[in-house]
């Protein structure tokens, strides 16, 4: 599975008021072309950050957050396992799209090669974590990541190269992209 | 339960949510944040880690705090740059003034930099001093919100009240 079908996946899966926080680089980049909604906050460096930018929100907002983090962004903020893990937030959904190298800068090797993510996280304290390699059903997978007890961390190896133009960078400013989404936050949703 | 005069200022001034790594110029701040509900107070693993969930803090609605000792500036250089400063985001930061030349040598290098650091970033920056708290507290959640950025409230040795 391509980054790109994966966080299309990921994304129709999701109802309107869950919170999404995008990794900087191509993960960002995907998501808006996928499917841009106003609830989604994409990161365009502070690269290693994305769980703690979503435990802020978590800690904020009564909503489910997904955080759509790397494996090379987690390895960056390793601390985010513990952090997630030891506070345990309710409604907290963690996938790191592992394509076992830093694909963004152009596929240099990552240690994720090497390093079992799902164990760290259990490790760390999450309530469910679970790696899916290639040949199983992701769908399913996505949606069992979905359906687990909090906080619940899906480690999706998926492949290491995109055989498709890398998307285009997201044609908002920052500030756009911050406003936008505390005004989506603040207004009241139907799905409420 | 321990208590702060700083801390209490800083929440009668909208900050909702700490999140820091301690600093012993900072003990009895964070002995009273240690009393707060587990939802107000996170003991960050790193400093750029309070940072970053100040941010997402403020994006759910929500005013953060980051507390740290001077030291733990540096690792925060990038996210304070890159999310903060670039999306436009404010963010009252307590830290802590090490380094003066009585101060451990681990502490003078960055410490006795740190307000050049800020400068450098024209991030506003203050001096606590005894007995200024609820002024201090009003300027740097102000001076956050208003300008829709990082600022900063160093607290030397025995400001800690």
């Amino acid at each position: 599975m391509t980054r790109a079908e994966a966080v299309a996946l990921v994304l129709s899966r999701l109802t309107p008021e869950v919170l999404v926080v995008a990794a900087d680089g191509a993960i960002s980049r995907e998501a808006y072309r996928a499917a841009d909604r106003p609830r989604s906050f994409y990161m365009l460096g502070s690269m290693g950050h994305v769980a703690s930018i979503a435990l802020g929100l978590a800690l904020s907002r009564p909503e489910r957050v997904v955080a759509l983090d790397g494996d090379g962004n987690l390895l960056m903020g390793f601390g985010n396992l513990a952090l997630v893990g030891g506070l345990r937030p309710s409604r907290f959904y963690h996938l790191v799209l592992d394509n076992q190298c830093y694909a963004t800068t152009g596929g240099q090797t990552c240690l994720s090669r090497q390093v079992d993510l799902a164990a760290a996280a259990a490790g760390c304290g999450y309530a469910w974590a679970r790696r899916c390699g290639a040949g199983e059903d992701v769908a399913a997978a996505v949606d069992a990541w979905l359906s687990a007890p909090s906080p619940a961390l899906f480690d999706l190896v998926i492949d290491a190269l995109d055989p498709g133009p890398v998307a285009e960078r997201i044609p908002l400013s920052p500030e756009e992209m911050a406003e936008r989404f505390r005004d989506a936050v603040s207004a009241t949703l139907a799905a409420e | 339960m321990a208590t702060s005069r700083r801390l209490e200022t800083l929440l009668d001034h909208g900050i909702e949510l700490v999140a820091g790594v301690p600093c012993s110029y900072l003990r009895r701040f964070f002995a009273a944040c240690e009393g707060l509900p587990a939802s107000r107070y996170v003991a960050a693993p790193r400093e750029d880690h309070a940072v970053a969930i100040g941010a997402g803090a403020w994006l759910g609605g929500r005013l953060a705090l980051a507390a740290m000792q001077n030291s733990g500036l540096g690792y925060c250089l990038e996210v304070l740059t890159s999310l903060h400063l670039m999306y436009r985001l404010p963010l009252p930061l307590l830290v802590s003034d090490r380094g003066e030349p009585s101060d451990f040598e681990e502490h003078r290098i960055l410490g006795q930099r740190t307000r050049k650091l800020l400068e450098l970033f024209a991030i506003p920056w203050r001096a606590a001093t005894l007995g200024e708290e609820e002024d201090e507290a009003a300027w740097l959640v102000g001076t956050a919100r208003t300008r829709c950025m990082p600022a900063v409230l160093l607290v030397g040795k025995g400001v800690d009240v």
